[in-house]
């Protein structure tokens, strides 16, 4: 072992060069958990060239390529594969081509952890940090080698020049092993993972000549082609097929396990754990008819809990105690709003509904697992937290976090059900090959995925708004009434009876939110008297199921913020009518926000909005001639701000919505990729088109009721309205700003909006449903 | 049992009632047809048999043997493609529809879009030049259920299928 044969400090960061190498070479970056410590430690590491050395976050090799790694994971949303790219070789200065290999989510190979959500609000912060840390080392190797100081260097496409001299990236690190650690806070399994610390240079945003740029995603040329490995792909030697048997209701416990017929499913096994009950077996279709026979055969206490969907909010006004959860206060809570709506003119006061979503991904959830005799477990999966999901199950386990390694692919999208690690079937995956002493693979049936899966909770909102003589708003009050929406227990432990992480519940430190957050920002400024308040309660039917189940809520693409956010755009569109004001200008007048007046101005243009107050001089809430409509709403999330118009037609006489036309208008700030932007904005605004039209999960006393497509229907391509996206790019703001789930929430008030502009009627309860919007029209 | 997928005649010994799915799958190794609903209802399993759209985890195998017709997948789309145009089969070069696919990005998670693919092919080999309308009854109400697609990449998907009519329009040397 050869010595270090310099060291020195850039930034706060410590760059080591050890052995010269006879070939290769490469500059690679590591995490330093105890910043003034782990030097001493690194330098007794051996070799910093492994490929498999988890702690490697980016790797200049001496052939001019570049390697990163990130926690996070794909979700398809071209953040990992082509924006993360741009935005690394940007900070890196390096071709974008230069970076041809990526290592995303394994727990064992990647550095950093934390979960898949916010990739360019914060994440990217991280990954500009590493990157500016590792050019500045590389500017340090090219002055050494020129012997002038780093600020008398230039970067230009992975080539360093100064002193009359230039060099490739590979050519500096060519034939040295050189380490750069860089200083870094928390633990790759905390929730949102490791924090890169210190502040190296960064390139000011006025100089990107890649980020801004619409690169197509190198990762859809290989879906598209067949190439990738999905994690329902994935096949371990000795594998197995699982299938679980899940209860009845969310409260029933196991009376009697079902017998298996051996003479008709050769080498099947029930596998019984407390009131976890699943069947193993060689072929996967043995396994889905043995399941079958098996829960026929098996008995169950019978269990009511719930208040069925009907009666959902009648029970959430009347039967919940909100006093026993401490009240949220909104953080643009000003003035005096009670005794300010007192003298106002005119006052709106009205109650608004968002019911139980399902994140309803296309492929159910699935999982290998492959339990080992001396206690280690690898699991194969997608989750958007897999550091996360490590943790729960060495919680399950009853071991350490090294004994779980957690494999990721590419996956059916699930829109935030695993942002804490667990999408379903991982931990039951593990029990089941610990059982069968196997490696095991669970594919849920659609209808678990409908019925057992985590679900976004309903939210019930009262809001007063209150107007002066001139139509302005001068009082501002909402309530918020709602279960928490994170629950990351793993539901293969409820069920077998074996540790998990907490309960959600008010105090829980990390995720798990007891209280109900004020999370949809104000943005209406100039309005001088504001409350906002959240009130949280337990999940519905959790202290009364004896599993601890009932209806577990997770977060959902725009969590609790989308809840927030569709009655008050609405009752805005309801105060602009009051006020007798053109619904999109009413906005305008009321915030003092330069981009949300920006981009409203621009969405009338786009979106060929037509000023007028609400309701439209055609307005009809009866009969069979088709009333039109438009709405807008406006949201502020992810330092990014969206407005967004609806034109919708209305037949009265049934209650159909067809929706016409939606534009959005986007200003995120830096606009990191438009190609890959555009069409996330799209897809999310018709997954707010999808939930706006159709979504509640129906349920009774003790289940979800609906178990398939049929019973929890989503959008269809005949459906699917014309789309007009404007995105505002503005580098000035420094932000990357955050794309794809935000459309989501637009959606469903714009389109409600636009309704009420159709009929004069408001509809204040999601989805906007014939027999919903019909019992609206002659309310 | 013997059927013939992508080009190659296939011997199977998964029992017959067996869904197609699970012999693509877990026998054959064929990974695209994804498993969705089981129930024919979402299309992320579809694949042609013949020149007809099928949904695969809800036809026996038997029933495919017993037809006598080739199932294509997505990864049998290259070499459809050549076939139809008459050129060689080994190393085809992309089919028109997943060309298209990666021109406009349809895309976000991609795991519905096996079917997508598989639906646009079998309408675009009955009619090449078809309408949006078209298009959207096509994805809509022409199979068994709808294609369905939560990330919700129908605008996409729309463009996509545009954009593979100008590419076959291009290829046919028409104008």
């Amino acid at each position: 072992m050869s010595d270090v044969d310099f060291r020195t400090t850039i930034h706060g960061a410590q760059l080591s060069r050890r052995r010269f190498l006879a070939s290769g070479g490469a500059l690679a970056i590591y995490a330093s958990l105890a910043p003034h410590e782990a030097f001493a430690q690194a330098a007794d590491v051996t070799t910093s060239l492994d490929p498999t050395r988890s702690l490697s976050w980016i790797e200049i090799r001496s052939d001019n390529t570049v390697q990163f790694r990130t926690g996070k994971c794909d979700f398809g949303q071209s953040s990992i594969y082509i924006a993360y790219p741009q935005i690394i070789a940007e900070e890196l200065g390096v071709p974008l081509e230069a970076i041809r290999s990526i290592i995303s989510g394994d727990t064992d190979r990647t550095p950093d952890g934390g979960g898949t959500f916010g990739l360019l609000r914060v994440n990217v912060v991280n990954l500009r940090k590493v990157a500016a840390y590792t050019r500045e080392a590389i500017l340090e190797l090219a002055g050494r080698r020129f012997g002038v100081p780093r600020d008398q260097l230039t970067v230009s496409a992975g080539v360093v020049t100064g002193a009359g001299k230039s060099l490739t990236y590979g050519e500096l690190v060519q034939g040295q092993d050189l380490k750069l650690v860089i200083p870094v806070r928390g633990n790759a399994t905390d929730f949102a993972g490791l924090t890169v610390e210190g502040n190296p240079p960064l390139k000011p945003p006025s100089a990107y000549e890649i980020v801004g740029k619409p690169f197509k995603n190198p990762n859809i040329t290989a879906k598209v082609k067949g190439e990738t490995l999905w994690a329902s792909d994935v096949k371990l030697p000795g594998m197995w097929h699982g299938r679980v048997i899940h209860p009845p209701t969310l409260g029933s416990t196991l009376v009697k396990a079902g017998r298996l017929d051996s003479t008709k499913f050769r080498d099947s096994r029930v596998i019984v754990q407390g009131n976890f009950v699943g069947v193993v077996a060689p072929d996967e279709w043995d396994v889905i008819r043995a399941a079958r026979d098996v829960a026929a055969a098996t008995e169950w206490t019978s269990w009511k809990g719930l208040p069925g969907h009907d009666r959902l909010f009648e029970h959430l006004r009347e039967k919940v105690d909100w006093t026993a959860v401490p009240v949220v206060n909104g953080s643009a809570n000003k003035g005096n709003p009670v005794a300010s709506l007192g003298g106002a003119a005119k006052t709106l006061s009205a109650s608004y509904q968002v019911p139980y979503l399902k994140h309803a991904p296309i492929g159910p959830a699935v999982a290998v697992a492959d339990a080992r005799a001396d206690g280690s477990v690898t699991v194969h999966t997608n989750t958007q937290n897999p550091q996360f999901l490590r943790k729960a199950l060495a919680i399950m386990l009853d071991t350490s976090v090294e004994k779980v390694v957690i494999r990721t692919y590419a996956g059916s999208g699930h829109y935030g059900r695993s942002n804490g690690g667990t999408a379903g079937a991982e931990d039951q995956a593990v029990l089941l090959s610990k059982a069968a002493g196997r490696p095991v693979r669970v594919q849920w049936m659609r209808a678990e995925d409908v019925q057992w899966s985590t679900q976004s909770s309903a939210l019930a909102s009262d809001i007063r708004i209150g107007l002066d003589q001139n139509g302005r708003i001068i009082s501002y009050q909402s309530d918020h009434f709602g279960p928490p929406m994170q629950d990351d227990r793993l539901l293969g432990a409820l069920l077998a009876g074996l540790p998990t992480m907490g309960v959600p519940a008010p105090g829980m430190p990390g995720p798990h939110q007891g209280e109900l957050l004020v999370r949809d920002p104000w943005v209406y400024h100039t309005v001088a008297n504001v409350a906002e308040f959240g009130h949280g309660t337990p999940q519905i039917g959790q202290h009364e199921s004896p599993l601890t189940a009932g209806l577990r809520d997770h977060s959902m693409r725009t969590p609790i913020q989308f809840q927030q956010n569709f009655p008050r755009e609405v009752a805005m569109t309801e105060a602009a009518a009051l006020a007798g004001t053109d619904a999109l200008q009413f906005r305008i007048d009321h915030t003092g926000e330069p981009r949300i007046k920006d981009i409203l101005s621009r969405l009338r243009d786009a979106s060929e909005w037509q000023t007028r107050p609400s309701p439209s001089p055609d307005a009809s809430s009866s009969g069979d001639r088709i009333a039109r409509g438009r709405g807008v709403s406006v949201i502020f999330r992810d330092n990014g701000f969206w407005a967004c118009a609806a034109h919708v037609a209305v037949t009265p006489a049934t209650g159909a919505v067809k929706v016409d036309r939606m534009t959005l208008v986007v200003d995120p700030g830096i606009v990191v990729n438009p190609l890959q932007l555009k069409r996330q904005v799209e897809a999310g605004c018709l997954m707010g088109v999808s939930i706006a039209l159709h979504e509640e999960v129906r349920f009774d006393e003790g289940a979800v009721t609906a178990s398939d497509w049929i019973g929890y229907p989503i959008l269809k391509m005949a459906e699917a309205p014309e789309i007009r996206v404007v995105l505002v790019h503005r580098p000035e703001t420094g932000v990357h700003g955050q794309g794809s789930e935000t459309s989501n929430a637009l959606a469903a008030s714009a389109i409600a909006s636009a309704v009420f502009d159709a009929t004069g009627k408001p509809v204040r309860r999601l989805p906007l449903r014939p027999d919903i919007v019909k019992r609206a029209m002659s309310a | 049992m013997t059927i013939t997928v992508n080009g190659q005649k296939r011997q199977v010994a998964s029992a017959p009632e067996t869904p197609l799915l699970y012999v693509l799958r877990n026998e054959l190794g064929i990974m695209s047809p994804k498993f969705g609903c089981g129930l024919a209802q979402c299309g992320a399993c579809s694949v042609l048999l013949g020149d007809a759209e099928i949904r695969s985890c809800v036809t026996p195998v038997s029933a495919v043997a017993s037809a006598n017709k080739e199932v294509t997948t997505v990864e049998g789309l290259p070499a459809r493609w050549a076939r139809q145009q008459g050129t060689a089969a080994e190393g085809a070069a992309l089919h028109p529809v997943q060309e298209a696919w990666i021109a406009q990005q349809v895309p976000q998670c991609g795991y519905c879009q096996y079917g997508m693919m598989i639906k646009a092919t079998e309408l675009l080999e009955q009619n090449p030049t078809p309408s949006d309308d078209d298009i959207r009854a096509a994805f809509t109400t022409s199979g068994p259920s709808a294609h369905l697609c939560r990330c919700g990449s129908y605008a996409a998907i729309l463009e996509g299928v545009r954009h593979a009519v100008t590419l076959l329009a291009k290829k046919d040397g028409s104008p």
